[in-house]
């Protein structure tokens, strides 16, 4: 590990303006649950953390008129423990208390674990030289490969392993992010981009921006949502496979439905093939997963990870009939 | 370098590991135990732990925890190549970094995996100590490798050693393995699979070494003080006699922690450069590399049945990696607990350029186990018998499947019966697999076999201070297990006596000596020491008691801290009164006893399981293990039952989720750290029912006490495949059984 300077800017325009001085050496760190651990393992070496726990104000759950706003530096376990997050948004809360373990929510924070690089243990081997660290290949393609990306990789086959962002975008989240030039906000959804883009990144961030916050429009009346998660032991772990819904039943009927997968995708995976397929037609079983078939349709798996084709026909179904 | 990198060689195989614990015939002379007519008070009871205290409040002091004057931190580098050959190595510019002390070579020559120690650094503090090796220049010429079993097996692989990669070490027949097929109704044959297991005991290896002059002090994570001693002694050339081993409390020790290491060795040889003590703790990930783990298995049972259960042959062919080390020898499970006259097997180490193996919580018998009794319940599927109506029918007395000499003691029938009751064998599915739904529940069973015999010849001494207080002493070593607690109960037991009163002293090779801590030997070695010196002290103490009360010593009854006249209780002399009278402090010397050679001496168990699975993702949740154990008289309820959740917890752990994932691409560990190397947490651990048969073992020992260590972590895999096999009707076959090899095997199913 190399010694590393550390910077404890006050506010967001110190940061976004600290960040344009030297970007690519600069880090940040929010909860840091991620970010020292790439330290110690030799995988980054900076010359700058900047330490984002010393901005005030940064942790705060709100309920406004048009919805709630989750400041950046909220924690996990905060937005776990909201009584607010958990009635009107439970995909988010269930979200929230699948992930990791009670330690390590109590420090990570909400902007950190949608900022989180990813666990592809090539990537995490310090020796090895990937394409997200600049090499020439992708070792996941020919190697070990049971966690990684059935859809959406070919460049790059890591899946993204937050859990708050397949429930956020299924929940119609916007992020908003600081800039030299002000804040800006976008849909959550658009955040994230996909190797072909760019395969150093997993998202639109420039190296001198940063996030500031999350908003959650106003639950809908009759909108009700989930997050199942499967994962190989039952706590301290990344999903395998994870599904967020969040849809309006009538009748047995989705009027509308949004599919947000985890653990398959280099990025937050949004089966809109499956939405269309379930919209509008009675909600059972064999359409669930009818729907999620026509989704898998794009599916590529790699030698060992074609088991998660199953495990997503599985939570989709799953997942949306316990709405109904 | 001297000698060849012991550590990784390849001697250092649990093949020997086998043969020093295995029964064997002794030498020392023979003491006829009649443990049977014992009555206890204290022995068998619950007793707390005497160092429960210090060590939940933090006061135990490990080896991570040494911090010695002047101390200095020394780190390892290591080959990042799984094959290679270091043409060049330059220390020079580590060794004018400011803060470093001393910077030593340690490795020459061929490297056969990555992780293997090249040199090592001892500066100021570890930041230096890592910089520092940072600038050790290794040129390499790297070569092709094989780090799979895979790979190592294919024609043009390239050679591990010099020698083919398949390499037959174990051959054994009984019988006559075709006419034990022509003899059968049903023949079938399948193939088992268990992944490498990586020990990660809570505390890293790590030693603290400090010369004195030509003496030499080192304080060691380990399993075995003795071995560490007598190792360095034999690696540095100094006389034993000047080294002193130190370990006080242990941060759990599964069998790599059984011998002496490579890095202690180069902990003793920084200190000595750098004439400052030094010290070495290994992290998670050289943990995960170079320390030692179980071997795979690849198993292939071939077996013949009559339809009344009768079994007519068993062959097994067994392909078993411990990297640059040998495979662990599986069979002897099947070769022993069953009967059944006609055995054949073959067993195949598979090298791979990947760290030795080392002991493993008892080598190859788990994996033997997880093959022979998932077999067992295909073969009674086949015939429509019942798994333990099966198991009962081939029950013998005998070991080497009914052949041989009898066994000591043997409550497998017990454990059979009490476990069945207690898990309600009754609920399982009568036909594997019946019944509908997404959601499916299984009972499953399996028996166990380990030895565990303790070792003759095991010293201890009982120290009766003037003041009325008590030492017990044996340089043994408490890996966590509550050595320390048993000591002190047979010593009160045995001088009538509180287990509080008495002050245990071990770990330190000043002490009389002891063997490892490994085999499940511990418990049988110091026990009947310390009750042979704690006998010799209170016939003393008899005799001067009779003195004082003017009667004959076989008058004298011990109890309550008091010395009675038995036919007058209203007449007697207090413990700390006749001590009071003693001119010195007195040493009684005990010694374990050898055992008559006629019996096979041996520990049994059985553990049923019962599991729910999801058959959509493949999930396993295990909802309940019943363990029930044979392991002779039980010196401490207490600590016997903490040592089976243990056993169990760790067998549900590598039956969901350990393996190491070796990548042939980069020849690297892809999951060196806890997230990817996944062990049970606390959700995943189930309702565990610890039972004890609580016998007595007429032959064994002046106790009738066999050990414990190993037997709980045998068959808990097994009998929760067993359990998933009666739940979803198709076999997993394979461990750790994950969502992905769960759904595979469902498949399988639907095709057939």
């Amino acid at each position: 590990m190399k010694n590393f300077k550390m910077a404890q800017p006050q506010t967001l325009d110190q940061v976004t303006s600290l960040l344009s001085e030297k970007k690519d050496q600069y880090f940040l760190m929010a909860g840091g649950t991620d970010l020292l651990d790439e330290i110690k393992n030799g995988i980054i070496e900076p010359e700058v953390v900047v330490d984002l726990k010393s901005i005030p104000n940064l942790s705060y759950i709100k309920r406004e008129k048009d919805g709630v706003r989750i400041g950046a530096l909220t924690s996990v376990a905060e937005l776990a423990e909201d009584t607010l997050i958990k009635n009107d948004y439970p995909c988010l809360h269930e979200a929230a208390l699948s992930l990791a373990s009670p330690q390590l929510r109590n420090v990570g924070t909400v902007g950190g674990n949608l900022c989180q690089r990813p666990r592809c243990w090539y990537y995490r081997d310090p020796q090895v030289e990937c394409r997200k660290k600049g090499g020439s290949r992708c070792f996941a393609l020919r190697g070990k490969n049971k966690h990684h990306a059935i859809f959406g990789g070919g460049v790059c086959y890591i899946v993204f392993p937050s859990d708050l962002a397949p429930a956020l975008i299924s929940l119609d989240a916007k992020i908003a992010i600081s800039t030299l030039s002000g804040d800006k906000t976008i849909p959550l959804e658009d955040f994230y981009a996909l190797p072909s883009k760019n395969v150093r990144k997993e998202n639109i961030l420039e190296p001198n921006e940063v996030v500031k916050e999350i908003k959650i429009p106003l639950a809908k009346k009759g909108e009700k949502s989930t997050y199942l998660k499967l994962k190989e032991r039952g706590t301290w772990d990344f999903a395998v496979v994870s599904a967020a819904v969040k849809g309006t039943v009538s009748g047995g009927v989705f009027k509308n439905i949004k599919i947000v997968l985890g653990g398959v995708a280099p990025i937050p995976w949004r089966l809109k093939k499956s939405e269309n397929f379930i919209k509008g037609k009675k909600a059972t079983e064999s359409l669930m997963r009818q729907a999620a078939r026509e989704a898998l349709k794009d599916a590529k798996p790699l030698e060992e990870n074609g088991y998660k084709k199953d495990l997503v026909e599985t939570v989709v179904y799953r997942a949306a009939l316990s709405l109904v | 370098m001297a000698k060849k990198e012991y550590s990784t060689h390849i001697d250092d195989s649990t093949l020997l590991y086998h043969e020093e614990f295995r029964d064997k015939k002794t030498e020392e002379p023979e003491v006829a135990p009649s443990p049977e007519e014992d009555k206890f008070q204290l022995i068998g009871q619950y007793t707390p732990r005497i160092d429960g205290e210090k060590i939940v409040t933090g006061q135990a002091s490990y080896t991570h925890d040494i911090k010695l004057r002047g101390m200095l931190y020394g780190k390892i580098l290591r080959s990042p190549h799984a094959c290679a050959e270091i043409l060049s190595m330059d220390l020079s510019k580590a060794q004018n970094l400011a803060g470093v002390e001393a910077v030593i070579q340690l490795k020459k020559g061929q490297i056969k995996y990555a992780g293997e120690q090249v040199a090592a650094v001892a500066a100021k503090n570890e930041k230096i100590a890592e910089k520092a090796l940072k600038l050790i220049n290794v040129e390499y010429k790297i070569f092709p490798f094989a780090v799979t079993e895979e790979k190592a097996m294919a024609k043009e692989a390239p050679r591990i050693h010099d020698r083919p990669n398949v390499d037959q070490f174990m051959d054994y027949k009984r019988g006559d393995i075709e006419l034990g097929f022509k003899e059968a109704d049903v023949v079938i044959e399948h193939t088992y699979k268990t992944a490498v297991e990586i020990h990660h005991p809570v505390e890293t290896h790590g030693s603290v070494a400090r010369w004195n002059g030509e003496r030499l002090t080192v304080w060691d994570s380990t399993q075995a003080i003795f071995n560490v001693r007598d190792g360095l002694a034999r690696y540095l050339k100094i006389p034993a006699s000047r080294i002193k081993v130190i370990k006080n409390y242990m941060g759990g020790g599964f069998g790599s922690k059984l011998g002496l290491n490579d890095y202690t060795v180069a902990a003793s040889l920084l200190a000595k450069k750098a004439r400052k003590p030094i010290k070495i703790i290994l992290s998670r990930k050289e943990n995960s590399l170079c320390v030692g783990n179980r071997p795979s298995s690849l198993q292939t049972i071939k077996g013949g049945v009559k339809k009344d259960g009768t079994l007519t042959a068993l062959y097994l062919k067994n392909y078993t990696s411990g990297g640059i080390g040998r495979g662990d020898r599986c069979s002897e499970p099947l070769v022993d607990l069953y009967k059944c006259p006609n055995v054949k097997v073959e067993e195949y180490s598979v090298y791979t350029n990947t760290g030795a193996s080392r002991p493993t919580r008892a080598p190859g018998f788990p994996q033997g186990t997880f093959a022979i009794d998932g077999f067992l319940d295909e073969l009674a599927d086949e015939i429509g018998m019942d798994p333990l109506e099966f198991r009962k029918k081939n029950y013998t007395t005998k070991n080497r499947g009914g052949t041989g000499i009898p066994y000591s003691s043997k409550g497998l029938d017990k454990c059979y019966e009490i476990g069945a009751e207690k898990i309600g064998w009754h609920r399982r599915n009568k036909k594997p697999g019946e019944g509908n739904g997404k959601m499916r529940k299984g009972l499953g069973m399996a028996s166990q076999i380990w030895w565990g015999t303790g070792r003759p010849g095991t010293l201890a001494d009982i120290k009766l201070h003037r003041d009325g207080s008590v030492e017990a002493v044996c340089g043994t070593q408490d890996l966590g297990t509550g050595t320390q607690t048993y000591m002190a109960v047979v010593t009160a037991e045995t001088l009538g006596l509180d287990p509080k009163d008495i002050t245990v002293k071990i770990g330190n090779t000043e002490y009389p000596w002891c063997g490892s801590s490994g085999g499940s030997t511990t418990t049988p070695s110091v026990a009947p020491a310390i009750r042979d010196a704690a006998l010799k002290a209170a016939d003393y103490l008899k005799k001067q008691a009779a003195k004082k009360l003017k009667i004959e010593p076989a008058g004298i009854k011990i109890e309550n801290k008091k010395f009675f006249n038995k036919d007058n209780p209203d007449q007697s002399v207090s413990f700390r009164e006749l001590l009071g009278d003693f001119r010195r402090e007195r040493v009684f010397h005990g010694e374990c006893s050898g055992r008559p050679s006629d019996y096979a001496y041996n520990t049994f168990g059985a553990h049923f399981a019962e599991v729910e699975v999801d058959t959509e993702t493949g999930q396993i949740k295990v909802l309940k293990v019943v363990a029930v154990h044979d392991i002779g008289r039980v010196m401490n309820k207490q600590t016997a039952e903490s040592q089976i959740i243990g056993g169990v917890t760790q067998g549900v752990s590598t039956a969901l989720f350990e393996g190491r994932i070796m990548d042939n691409t980069t020849g690297n560990l892809v999951n060196p750290n806890l997230r990817d190397y996944k062990i049970a947490t606390s959700l995943d651990i189930p309702e565990i029912i610890p039972l004890i048969v609580d016998m007595v073992d007429p032959h064994i020992n002046i106790l009738g006490a066999k050990g414990l260590g190993e037997p709980s972590r045998i068959p808990p895999a097994v009998a929760i495949a067993n359990a998933v096999y009666n739940a979803i009707g198709v076999h997993v076959r394979e461990i750790p059984m994950t969502p992905d090899k769960v759904l595979q095997t469902l498949k399988r199913k639907e095709v057939s």
